[in-house]
């Protein structure tokens, strides 16, 4: 792949690595610092890239490796979850409502790093768990129970009731039957 | 306050099994997809384009250098 190619392909990649390194660290502040040193590393490793295999998955192992070994610790105490989405709603607003996507977040952001890395791995960034269980080194069986972990522990933080007394799901339902009046 | 624990028992079994949770299920994959969609869409900073470039400058400059993988 010629300089120029690879140097293209990083960049359509730069939104995707932010999105995930966000979510390994819970920080956007953060996310960005491990983007940058991974787009340094990928640049002085791209004789080591195989042309034909997942650009997205190899760039993942990097910036993985790179969280871990450099920013984790780091990411402990800049961990600014609650705050760190405010603001940003605006993109899946058609889809799902605030009030949903909030509630989920605060659930997602509870999840142990290594259930949250599988969940979101599998369920959003579109690798497959053979991608998936490569990446972070592990058997596939393994990312699949650490998928299914995350999906029980989810399902059972956004069950429970919340502050306002009413499960996640019928105030998910009350929205969508609120703006489907408002619609009308 | 008051809470029906029979309810709760009811719904974190039903959680445990893999049972009637599959509505929940698809709301929460619905809600990972559209927080992870925000995430990729928001801004790219200049700041990554600025530092690929300023690479490929580099390498155009000077012959390519032994790889200085540090792991």
């Amino acid at each position: 792949m010629s300089a120029d190619t690879f140097k293209d392909a990083l960049i359509a990649e730069i939104p995707n690595l932010r999105a995930f390194a966000a979510s390994l660290s819970g920080s956007v502040t953060l996310a960005d610092d491990v983007v940058q040193d991974t787009l340094l590393r990928a640049w002085s490793n791209s004789d080591k890239f195989q042309e034909g295999t997942n650009l997205r998955a190899w760039l993942f192992t990097i910036l993985r490796n790179t969280y871990y070994s450099h920013y984790r610790k780091r990411a402990r105490e800049v961990q600014d979850t609650d705050g760190m989405y405010a603001g940003r709603l605006a993109v899946a607003g058609d889809q799902v409502s605030h009030l949903e996507l909030a509630d989920f977040r605060k659930a997602l952001a509870k999840l142990p790093p290594e259930q949250r890395e599988a969940l979101t791995m599998i369920g959003a960034t579109g690798l497959s768990y053979e991608e998936a269980a490569e990446i972070c080194g592990v058997a596939i069986g393994t990312i699949k129970s650490r998928l299914n972990r995350a999906r029980t522990k989810l399902a059972e933080l956004l069950s429970a009731e919340g502050l306002e007394g009413t499960r996640w799901e019928s105030r998910i339902s009350e929205a969508h039957n609120a703006r489907r009046s408002n619609e009308r | 306050m008051r809470r029906d624990h029979g309810a709760d028992a009811k719904t974190s079994r039903e959680v445990k099994d893999g049972r009637g949770g599959s509505k929940l299920q698809e709301t929460i994959g619905r809600s990972l997809k559209a927080h992870y969609s925000d995430l990729v869409h928001a801004p790219v900073p200049d700041k990554f384009l600025e530092l690929l470039a300023q690479l490929e400058l580099k390498e155009q400059h000077s012959p390519p250098q032994e790889s200085n993988d540090e792991r």
